[in-house]
Order: C-alpha cells, then structure tokens, then sequence
C-alpha cells in the first residue's frame, strides 16, 4: 500500500463490519451479487490487524463477521458435496449486505430530512437548547434511582482515593514520622501531636500507622481512660511502662 | 358558540388570525380537525384554502416564520433561511445531531416496525442495545410490545416524536425501499419537503 492510500484510510471510521464490508465492496468497484471473497477477506483481515478505523467495543461484532468470511472462503476451495437444500453460507452474506446497503440509504434520508428540519425553530427551541436536560422530570424506576445512587458513591470514592493520594499521607511515611518523633523524645503525647496535624485525613492515617507500629511491636501504647490522651513509647528493653 | 364573541369569526380573515393565534401559543403541532370542529367549518376543502392563504402569506419577505405541517398537525416554525442568525443570535454553537449507530437503529425501526433488539443487532451485525436505549429516552422509539417467540422479547416501534423530529407527516411519507434505490441511483437529492415548500 502506498501512502495515500494508507492516509484515505485512516481516516475513515466504519459503524460495524457491514460498513466495512460495503466499503471495500465499493472501494473495489465490485457488485454486492458478485463478491470475490478471497480478494475482500484478505483486505477485511488487513484493515482488523490495523485496527484501521475499528471501535475497539465492537471489535467482537467485526471478528464474527471476520469468521463467517474465512469461512465462506475455505468452504470455496472444498469440492462441494452435491447442492444442498439449504441456503449457503455466502448466500446468506450478500443478503445481509444489500439488507444493510438499504439500511444506510434509509439513514442518509433521515440525515437529510433532519438537516432540513433543524433548520426550522419551533416554539420551545431555545429553552431545549439552553435548559440542561436534566431539569427535565422523568419517571424512573427504583432500580435507576439506585443506579445512580451507586454510580455517585463511586465518583465520590474515586475523588477520595485522589484526594488522599495527592495529599500524600501514607502509613509508611507516618510510621517513620512517629518512629523519630518517639526515638528523638522517648515518649509522645499523641493527641498533643494531632492537634498539631492540619487535616482529619492526617489525624487519621497518624492513627494508623500508631495501630501497626504496635502490631509491629515498634512501639508501645497506653491510654488510660476511654477518650484520654495516648501515650507512646518506643518499645524495647530499656522502655519502661507506668 | 362562536357568535357570542366580540371577535367574530366570520371573514376569512378573521379566520386565519384565529389559528395564526393558536399556532403561536401551541408548543406542538395542532390537529387541524381541532379547530375545523371551533370554526364550524365541515369541508376540508374550505379549510384548506384557509391554510393555502395563510401560507401565502407567510411567503413574503418580511415574515420570519412559516407555516409546517407536521405529525399530521399544523406548526409555526422558522424560515429556514434565518437558521445561521438564530444560532448567532442565541449563541448556539451546535445543534445535536442523531448519531449514525441511532439513525440506522432508527431506519431499521421505521422500515421494519415492530422489531427486537435481537433482528436490528442482526441487520446491522452490530449489537445495538446501546442505540436502542439512547433512541427510547429520546421518545424517538418505543416499546410496542413482545414477540410470541422463546423470551419474548420487546417488540420497538416508531414514535409520534419520531414523525415530528424528521418532519414526517406519517410514516407513508417515507419512501419504499424500490423508490428508495431509484432515489440514490439517479444521484437526485432526495427531499421530502419539497412538496411543502412548492405549496
């Protein structure tokens, strides 16, 4: 292929494989009764290798068709078995394709027929426009409500988990922190310590990371009354508990 | 009950200031036999010759709408040619368009009504789930019913909101596959509003 060529068909983008299919049809001046399947299953695996213009959500719907052309083309070179009763493979193909060459006329008239009527404004035009659709009432059922009920709580975590990454406070970082705190001063206070912290987020990665110090036996932690101050040391021989 | 008003509705020009009235605070087209039954006016023919005036008299230059027969009702809309204006005027930058997965589901439907999801995902060897749901929200389709086959599916058929999106009268307006074919071979654009504007 040669550049040109290759550029043309970039820029082409094909609904479905039968877009495809008719494209490739018409590309190589052939008739849609009198295919030559060999010649378009070469050239429709080469465009599916490239993904040349492919949705990749519909690549599954231009593989099975991908199939059906191998296929028709392999049943072409085996001698045939007398003439079946029912209707062949490549049969079945070519209907399919002048079913669907109709179905993209009919498209390109309701193009047309709505190019022509967006042209006339009616009453309400400009409210459609500028309201956001979503003032609109419409009856949903429990099942959408939920729906977007969850979709929201997953938007909501998403901007949680970014939140917290870009802040940046990891239990390891905090546990590090703690460690020197202790190490330099012996002993922590650490309601003192959070209430020099500037966010709950901090506060609580802090608390944390002082639960797995103690798992860690990093360090040893006491508070005691519920709601008291903790009190931390670093945990070792010379450590001394009250 | 007409002749109890002060606004009499006898002269003919009366008349079409009576329905240019309705057609003005009307959102959606209006069944001409709605106000065929208020002017007491039995014959069609009477009532058309009321609606040829009134659309002659939209054809001068210094009017800025015109009158549109759509979904089998009577509409003011705007001339066509003031179209690029408008847009400037409200700064509009685009008018949404269907996509074409929307318009080809949409074809199929109108062509083959009622149908499954299953035999227009077959038609167009793409599924088309999406397409159908995009097209039932924008009322543009509807659930017509379910096949009498294993599971039943839904059964889709066009909508009044259809006929009114593309201008369409009924769907008889649209042309037979035969003319459809004979449309495209001969290069000719295909216009349906010709008619309409040629009145």
């Amino acid at each position: 292929m040669n550049e040109t060529e290759i550029y043309q068909v970039q820029t082409e983008s094909f609904e479905g494989p039968l877009d495809l299919l008719l494209y490739l049809i018409r590309k190589n001046k052939m008739n849609i009764l009198d295919i030559k399947i060999s010649e378009i299953t070469s050239e429709y695996l080469y465009y599916l290798q490239n993904c040349q213009g492919i949705n990749p959500s519909q690549e599954g719907d231009f593989l099975m068709t991908a199939s059906t052309l191998i296929y028709i083309k392999s049943r072409s070179l085996l001698p045939r078995a007398g003439s079946s009763q029912e209707e062949s493979p490549e049969d079945k193909l070519i209907h399919t394709l002048i079913e669907y060459d109709k179905i993209q006329k009919i498209s390109k008239l309701l193009r047309e027929m709505e190019n022509d009527t967006l042209l006339l404004w009616k009453r309400e035009e400009i409210s459609e426009h500028f309201e956001n659709k979503e003032f609109d009432i419409e009856e949903v059922s429990t099942f959408q409500l939920a729906e977007i009920f969850l979709n929201v709580i997953k938007k909501r975590e998403k901007e949680d988990y970014l939140y917290l990454e870009s802040k940046n406070y990891s239990i390891e970082h905090k546990i590090e922190e703690i460690l020197a705190l202790v190490e330099s001063n012996q002993y922590m206070n650490f309601f003192e310590y959070t209430d020099s912290l500037d966010s709950i987020e901090e506060i609580l990665v802090s608390f944390f990371a002082l639960l797995e110090m103690i798992k860690q036996h990093l360090v040893v932690a006491i508070q005691k009354k519920i709601f008291d101050s903790i009190s931390v040391w670093k945990k070792g021989p010379e450590s001394q508990l009250q | 009950m007409t002749e109890n008003h002060p606004f009499n509705l006898d002269s003919i020009d009366r008349q079409i200031a009576f329905i240019e009235s309705i057609l003005f605070v009307s959102k959606e087209p209006v069944e001409p036999e709605k106000i065929m039954n208020y002017l007491n006016c039995k014959n069609i023919g009477d009532f058309e010759k009321l609606i040829s005036r009134m659309e002659a008299v939209y054809l001068d230059d210094g009017r800025g709408i015109l009158l549109k027969r759509s979904g089998g009702g009577l509409q003011l809309v705007t001339k066509p040619e003031i179209h690029e204006h408008l847009k400037d005027f409200f700064t509009i930058k685009t008018s949404s368009k269907l996509t074409i997965p929307s318009l080809e589901t949409l074809s199929i439907v109108a062509y083959r009504q009622p149908v499954t999801i299953a035999e227009i995902s077959d038609l167009r060897s793409v599924n088309s789930i999406g397409p159908v749901k995009s097209l039932l929200q924008k009322k543009l389709i509807r659930i017509s019913g379910r096949k009498k086959v294993p599971g039943l599916p839904l059964l889709y058929s066009s909508t009044h909101e259809f006929l009114l999106y593309f201008g369409l009268n009924d769907l008889s307006e649209l042309p037979s596959l035969e003319e459809l074919t004979e449309m495209f071979e001969e290069k000719e654009q295909p216009s349906l509003f010709k008619k309409n504007n040629q009145e």
